[in-house]
């Protein structure tokens, strides 16, 4: 552990809780033990031990960003505190290069009493900023908080966002190290949350980043390397996107058995309610006429140029093997037997190419009879990101189909593919029951179909839409 | 946790000031400002505070009580000047003291959530007080200036009684601001004690007036000697006496160490009952 490099090593760290009824337990409990010791009596306790975390270890090279998932109570907030310094370790050590910025939950760091700049100040001390530097770097923190003439009120007087705005802001301008991260840009809004973004991923570039979400999409996005604790123990630390699977898989598995048989997956904590953010479009009165008002589909205007200047988008498919393909879970009534990626001719194909139409097939065997299935997809890209999915829920809501036991269904989605970013990409399936707000996962597989896209012209953003057209015109010629 | 002072070394509370001293100024600068913020006339309230409580005490124990001191010092308003002389380090005194049990409770943001140097509280606590008593020293000695029409020299030697009672209070709230967070009690207690301490000190009183034979038994009030010290060097333009001084000087020092060893060995506790 002698190395330079490592910014942050933990040791078989745990954290006891005593719980003391009363605070004069807890000083009875720091004399009268020894003193019982010297009279030969042992093990008076005046508690009773609580570990919020025990037996977790690892360590962060400078530069690495990180995440930390579990649910509540898991010790995430617990294992922060410790890093910063704010507890102390009941067993094992940490160690920690640089200084250490954080934002933990939400009102930690302030004192309520005093003004916003007031904060900065002691702030700013609190991390060995020399007063003369802060004063000069207040100018570009109040504009960066952009919370205007509240910098002089006391922070209690604060909504929970301008709270966030003034910790952020001064997070990142002391010259952090390590910044630590702890669910606290849940409360900005969209604009302030870009800002923050912005700021971590250039602090991304420079130094160690700690990040703790309930958001497994922004760990995803954000973190190379993810550590999923539960009950105060380190369940896996590995890459993101295989700890967030194990992590969503489990967390389907819980509510499964606390809701008992079925799989129900509430709205906003499921993934496939996400699917098809078309869905919460007031529906036309009837799908066959919608079907009809579609206008003519939009093909690029360029494609000429991006077909012909050796320019396209390939796309690799690699086949569907299930035994390749990334988590799996699901309450069991249908099992997802193949998925395809169809080219422009319908034809099942290794090739293809972003900007076409391409057709996405999922086939499901029935093992028990299904009342009103959906089929779903994500495609996602390196780092989980999903980019585009949809399901078949709006699509039947008023006519719902059913299936019986041994039948084989067969979804099949249609669409243009974008252009893609040279990259790997996967797509997760899913078939379920029930509606768009409430429904069982009978089978989803992370990762069914994966596909490379490579030598892409597009540049910017995670995909590029078909342009109707481009053109620059002459103004008030 | 393992206290990042030396605790051995009997010069580690000072350590703390030389180490945080941009904190503590920080603390006590906002803790003088913050306690006017919002009223009209500010900081003038730690100016009219002392001036309006000797204009009372020049009213009531002059006029109305037509106190004397002793023989030597009759009339309204010398009275008052040795009162106040007095009440002046009981003031600083009762108000570090009655603060102290509350101070880690109340900022139980600096335990838990940020990682702060507590021990910087006693110092900054300090350092607000002894702005007052600055202040209210000022006032007396302008106002015994009016009544005299000057001010003993002594007065030099008053920087260096203030400096022999420092390490005691600052012992003071390291000890009540720890204890205080496990007994809650205390606070309530300290209220009551403070107000003892002050009658039982030769405030309102020469020592002189109590029976020969427990007349010194008013030295175990860690006041006394303080007060007519202070006094001494204000008022009378006398030396202080320098044997008391300097016991005094060892006691209150060694009690400041014990004290911030105290504080450095139970704050590992604060995050567990807060």
């Amino acid at each position: 552990m002698s190395s330079e490099d490592l910014t942050i090593s933990v040791n078989s760290l745990g954290k006891k809780y005593d719980i003391y009824g009363k605070p004069s337990d807890r000083l009875k409990q720091m004399i009268f033990p020894r003193v019982g010791r010297l009279l030969g009596r042992n093990g008076l306790a005046y508690y009773e031990e609580f570990w919020a975390l025990r037996n977790v270890s690892f360590s962060v090279r400078r530069g690495e960003t990180v995440g930390i998932i579990g649910r509540n109570g898991s010790g995430k907030s617990t294992l922060l505190q410790m890093i910063c310094g704010t507890l102390h370790p009941s067993e094992g050590d940490i160690q920690t290069n640089g200084r250490i910025a954080a934002l933990l939950e939400l009102g930690a760091g302030f004192n309520p009493e005093f003004t916003g700049e007031e904060n900065v100040y002691l702030s700013g001390l609190l991390y060995g900023i020399p007063e003369a530097e802060l004063r000069k770097r207040f100018g570009s923190i109040l504009s960066f908080a952009d919370i205007g003439d509240f910098i002089r009120q006391p922070v209690k007087t604060y909504s929970s966002g301008m709270y966030v705005r003034l910790a952020f802001a001064i997070a990142a301008h002391v010259d952090a190290d390590t910044l630590v991260v702890d669910e606290a840009l849940s409360v900005g809004d969209v604009r302030f949350t870009q800002k923050c973004m912005r700021f971590m991923r250039d602090f991304q570039k420079r130094g160690t980043l700690l990040f703790v979400s309930h958001d497994t999409i922004a760990v995803t996005n954000l973190c190379d390397r993810a550590i999923w604790l539960d009950r105060g123990r380190m369940i896996v630390d590995g890459p993101t996107r295989s700890v967030v699977e194990q992590y969503l898989a489990e967390q389907h598995a819980a509510d499964r058995s606390a809701v008992g048989e079925s799989v129900l997956v509430r709205s906003g904590m499921s993934a496939l309610s996400d699917i098809g953010a078309g869905g919460q479009r007031p529906a036309k009165k009837s799908s066959v006429d919608a079907l009809v008002d579609v206008p003519i589909d939009i093909v690029d205007a360029r494609i000429p140029i991006l077909q012909d200047g050796g320019a396209r988008n390939r796309v690799e498919v690699f086949e569907f093997d299930p035994e390749t393909t990334g988590t799996e879970f699901g309450a069991g009534a249908a099992t997802i037997t193949d998925v395809k990626l169809l080219d422009f001719r319908g034809e099942s194909s290794h090739m293809i190419n972003g900007g076409e139409v391409v057709t996405l097939v999922i086939e499901a065997t029935l093992a028990s009879p299904l009342k009103a299935p959906i089929f779903g997809f994500y495609v996602k890209d390196r780092l989980g990101q999903r980019l585009f999915g949809d399901n078949t829920y709006l699509t039947y809501r008023e006519h719902p189909m059913s299936a019986n036991a041994e039948e084989r269904l067969s979804a099949k989605f249609k669409f243009r593919m974008p252009i893609l970013a040279s990259g790997e990409y996967s797509i997760d399936v899913a078939l379920a029951t029930g509606s768009q707000e409430d429904h069982t996962h009978q089978h989803w597989i992370h990762d069914a179909l994966t596909f490379k896209a490579s030598d892409s012209t597009m540049r910017h953003g995670l995909v590029g839409i078909p342009m109707h057209s481009i053109e620059i015109q002459r103004a008030g010629a | 946790m393992i206290s990042f002072y030396r605790l051995r070394d009997p010069f580690s509370p000072y350590k703390v000031l030389i180490r945080h001293f941009a904190i503590v100024l920080q603390m006590a600068r906002r803790d003088v400002v913050g306690r006017y913020r919002g009223s009209f006339f500010g900081l003038l309230w730690s100016f009219f505070n002392p001036l309006l409580m000797l204009a009372v005490y020049t009213f009531v124990f002059g006029l109305i009580f037509k106190s004397r001191w002793n023989d030597q010092v009759s009339g309204h308003f010398e009275f008052a000047v040795v009162l106040f002389a007095g009440l002046n380090i009981n003031s600083m005194f009762a108000e570090c003291a009655n603060r102290a049990p509350t101070l880690i409770v109340e900022n139980t943001n600096f335990v838990k959530k940020v990682v702060f140097p507590l021990e910087t509280l006693s110092w900054s606590t300090l350092g607000s007080a002894l702005f007052h008593l600055l202040v209210s020293t000022l006032v007396l000695l302008g106002f015994s200036l009016i009544v005299h029409g000057t001010v003993p020299w002594t007065i030099v030697y008053f920087p260096i009684v203030v400096a022999v009672f420092i390490p005691f209070v600052a012992g003071l709230i390291w000890l009540l601001s720890s204890l205080g967070v496990f007994l809650r009690d205390l606070k309530q207690a300290m209220g009551i004690i403070t107000t003892m301490m002050m009658f039982l000190a030769p405030i309102f009183y020469p020592q002189t007036l109590i029976p020969e034979q427990y007349r010194n038994l008013l030295y175990l009030n860690p006041l006394t000697a303080i007060v007519n010290a202070s006094r001494d060097a204000l008022v009378w333009g006398r030396a202080p006496n320098w044997t008391v001084l300097g016991l005094y000087a060892v006691a209150a020092y060694l009690f400041a160490w014990g004290s911030f060893y105290w504080f450095e060995r139970t704050r590992k506790g604060f995050a567990d009952v807060l």
